[in-house]
């Protein structure tokens, strides 16, 4: 006896849900990655930003302390004593109330 | 039908036997699989997982960088910089030999000790800690295996030898070994702490988790000194010190209103940058840690402790002997032969007699208690190290001869700060402040975390016999006082000079060749600004006081009145100085104006 086969007829909607659970997922997962992509690129300006404040303090540290030398009353000193500068006398000096 | 039957399972058996074994080797191989996963995640799991960490994450150690140290216009005496220091792992390097030699011509160094190093059998050597940033770049450029550079903090000094004793210095490990860098270290050092931070696959670092990069800093401190008082104080008293061939000088600006330490200068120098090429003994804030005798200057408290007993006033007349007064096996001499001086004569050209006159007349245990009062003999609770107490013996072990050899300043011992300190309890109105050396700390971003505010210790004297001791001190300055040279154009200085015999350990007395010159004082008379005392230590072309330490103190309340803005308070241009006879010793008249015609003065 030959068996009868019975075709059933398929949703069409079923076909589309799939289609869309595929894409939703795809797109998910394209999403994850990005995101864990972006968050490495953050990881990695934020350590270069820490080294680039690092770097700038440390040389404002270096400017204070050129500052500091060049302002140094024995430099001062030296240098006013070559361009012939003295000391004034107390009657040179005008005190303003 | 049977033997069709049976040509069909024959086939389907082999597919079965066919499936059965994919199957089983399938089964195996899953097994094997489920095996090796259990033997990774479970048995060796936790193994595994930390060798892992260990290539993705590094755990940084954060060394805290050192507070800074700034005068109290909040320049910069101390501060730390960031310096590579290269360092060798030997077990690393591939060619010892040709290492050695390659940082040997780089870093300008012998090759043996760096041989020596990389040969040591150590894990780690140091090859050369603080290296210049160029030495750094040239040996990065050789690509060396086993050499690594290693940040460190490097205490810096941009003032060079600018209140070197006082500030001090740190070690290579970045602890402070004298001065405020030891006395302040435990505020100054920060906390060091752990940070770890991911690598990718390059090594390259990202997203360090905890805290700052730097540490924790330590607090920076405020100091009360001026760096621009502090080198006109070191200008002058090397100039001194050089000008009269002395051994060593020491010279100190205080604020007398709030005991606040302006300058505390040390000859000889040192540069705490490289501190190793200086004797240890150099290193020490001398100002603080050494007594002397003080001679002559301990007139001054004499004749404190005469006034307020009620013994005497400034006009009472003792006899000098003209010059020369036996006490039992004892004689003792003036300069110069005086019959009879007065009390404020005696301080104006120091008579030994006369003091001891003095001396006799208030008592040994009232000068006793009037020296304790003044701090001589006690330690002042400054904020520095080693500070001493000096020596001044129990009133109950005083003889007759102590009290006389105490009253012109011999038989005790005080430390330079002790001896300012006194006399800017007179310039204060007899209020005796606690000397300071910091006057606050600040956090790194520049708060105030705490500051020390002036502390009065006790009123030694009464605010009359302060002013009329003032007057007094005055006359030193004056024609014919001991104390002429260290008279300002303009300005109206209170003083008194010291000079002082060393003892001589070998002979078991006094030197006659090695003396201690000194001059304390305080300017303006009327409201002082501030109190210096220059100390020479064994002077050779002189020794007198007046001679040797007063024109050094001239100089310094010149140029730092000067830099201060402090007026003139005798605004002719020809000298003049304190009146006699207008007005009562004793009373204060804030404001008011004395004119009355002074000579200049002889040497000065």
């Amino acid at each position: 006896m030959k068996k009868k086969r019975v075709s059933k007829k398929r949703n069409p909607m079923i076909g589309i849900l799939w289609v869309v659970a595929v894409v939703v997922l795809m797109a998910e997962l394209l999403v994850y990655t990005w995101c864990r992509v972006q968050y490495v690129q953050t990881g990695y300006e934020i350590t270069e930003a820490t080294q680039e404040h690092l770097h700038l303090k440390e040389l404002y540290s270096k400017l204070k302390i050129e500052r500091a030398r060049l302002r140094s009353p024995e430099r001062i000193t030296r240098i006013a004593r070559q361009r012939g500068l003295v000391m004034p006398d107390s009657k040179q000096v005008v005190v303003i109330p | 039908m049977r033997s069709r039957s049976k040509k069909k399972s024959k086939p389907l058996k082999w597919i079965r036997f066919r499936i059965i074994v994919v199957g089983a080797a399938l089964g195996v191989c899953f097994a094997l699989m489920m095996g090796r996963a259990f033997q990774l995640q479970v048995i060796e799991g936790e193994q595994l997982r930390s060798k892992a960490v260990g290539q993705y994450k590094k755990a940084l150690h954060n060394c805290s960088k050192r507070g800074s140290i700034y005068d109290r216009n909040r320049a910069e005496l101390a501060v730390s910089i960031d310096l590579s220091s290269i360092c060798a792992y030997p077990g690393k390097i591939s060619s010892t030999k040709k290492t050695a030699s390659a940082l040997a011509r780089t870093l300008n160094m012998k090759r043996r000790p760096v041989l020596e190093k990389l040969l040591s059998g150590k894990r780690f050597v140091w090859i050369k800690r603080h290296a210049d940033p160029t030495e750094v770049s040239q040996v990065r450029d050789l690509e060396l295996d086993g050499i690594d550079f290693v940040t460190e903090s490097r205490r810096f000094y941009p003032l060079k030898s600018l209140a070197a004793q006082v500030i001090g210095f740190c070690g290579m490990d970045g602890r402070g070994l004298e001065g405020l860098e030891f006395y302040y270290d435990s505020f100054l050092k920060g906390r060091e702490t752990n940070r770890t931070v991911l690598r990718d696959a390059l090594g390259r670092g990202f997203n360090a988790k905890g805290p700052s990069p730097e540490g924790k800093p330590g607090h920076n401190l405020i100091l009360t000194i001026d760096k621009n008082i502090q080198y006109i104080t070191e200008q002058a008293l090397s100039e001194g010190v050089m000008e009269f061939w002395a051994k060593s000088g020491i010279a100190l600006v205080i604020a007398p209103r709030t005991g606040a330490v302006l300058a505390m200068a040390h000859v000889p120098r040192f540069n705490p940058n490289s501190f190793g090429q200086y004797e240890p003994w150099s290193w020490r804030n001398r100002a603080i840690t050494d007594s002397f005798e003080p001679g002559s200057t301990l007139k001054i408290f004499l004749s404190a402790a005469a006034l307020e007993s009620g013994a005497c006033n400034p006009r009472s007349a003792f006899y000098c002997e003209d010059g020369a007064y036996r006490i039992g096996k004892n004689v003792v001499h003036d300069v110069r032969p005086h019959a009879e001086l007065s009390l404020q004569d005696i301080l104006k050209y120091s008579s030994n007699i006369g003091a001891a006159k003095v001396g006799e007349k208030v008592g040994a245990a009232y000068l006793y208690n009037k020296l304790k009062e003044f701090g001589l003999g006690e330690r002042l609770g400054v904020d520095c190290p080693g500070e001493i107490r000096g020596s001044l013996l129990r009133v109950g072990d005083w003889t007759e001869i102590d009290t006389v050899a105490i009253s012109f300043g011999q038989g005790l011992s005080v430390s330079a700060l002790q001896l300012a300190a006194a006399v800017s309890a007179i310039a204060n109105d007899g209020i005796l402040m606690k000397p300071y050396l910091v006057q606050g700390m600040t956090d790194v971003q520049g708060r105030i975390i705490k500051s020390f505010q002036p502390t009065v210790l006790r009123q030694v004297i009464s605010s009359e016999n302060a002013w009329r001791l003032t007057r007094m001190m005055e006359r030193t300055v004056e024609k014919g006082g001991t104390g002429v040279r260290a008279a300002l154009r303009g300005h109206r200085v209170v003083g008194k000079t010291g000079t002082a015999q060393k003892a001589d350990p070998a002979r078991r007395g006094y030197s006659k060749d090695k003396y201690i010159s000194s001059f304390v004082g305080f300017v303006p008379a009327e409201n002082p600004e501030i109190v210096v005392l220059v100390i020479v230590d064994e002077p050779q072309k002189h020794h007198y006081g007046g001679v040797v330490a007063a024109p050094v103190f001239r100089r310094i309340i010149r140029e730092t009145l000067r830099y201060l803005k402090v007026p003139p308070e005798l605004a002719t241009p020809e000298f003049t100085g304190p009146g006699r006879g207008n007005k009562r010793e004793g009373q204060r008249r804030p404001g008011e104006t004395l004119r009355v015609s002074y000579e200049a003065p002889a040497m000065g």
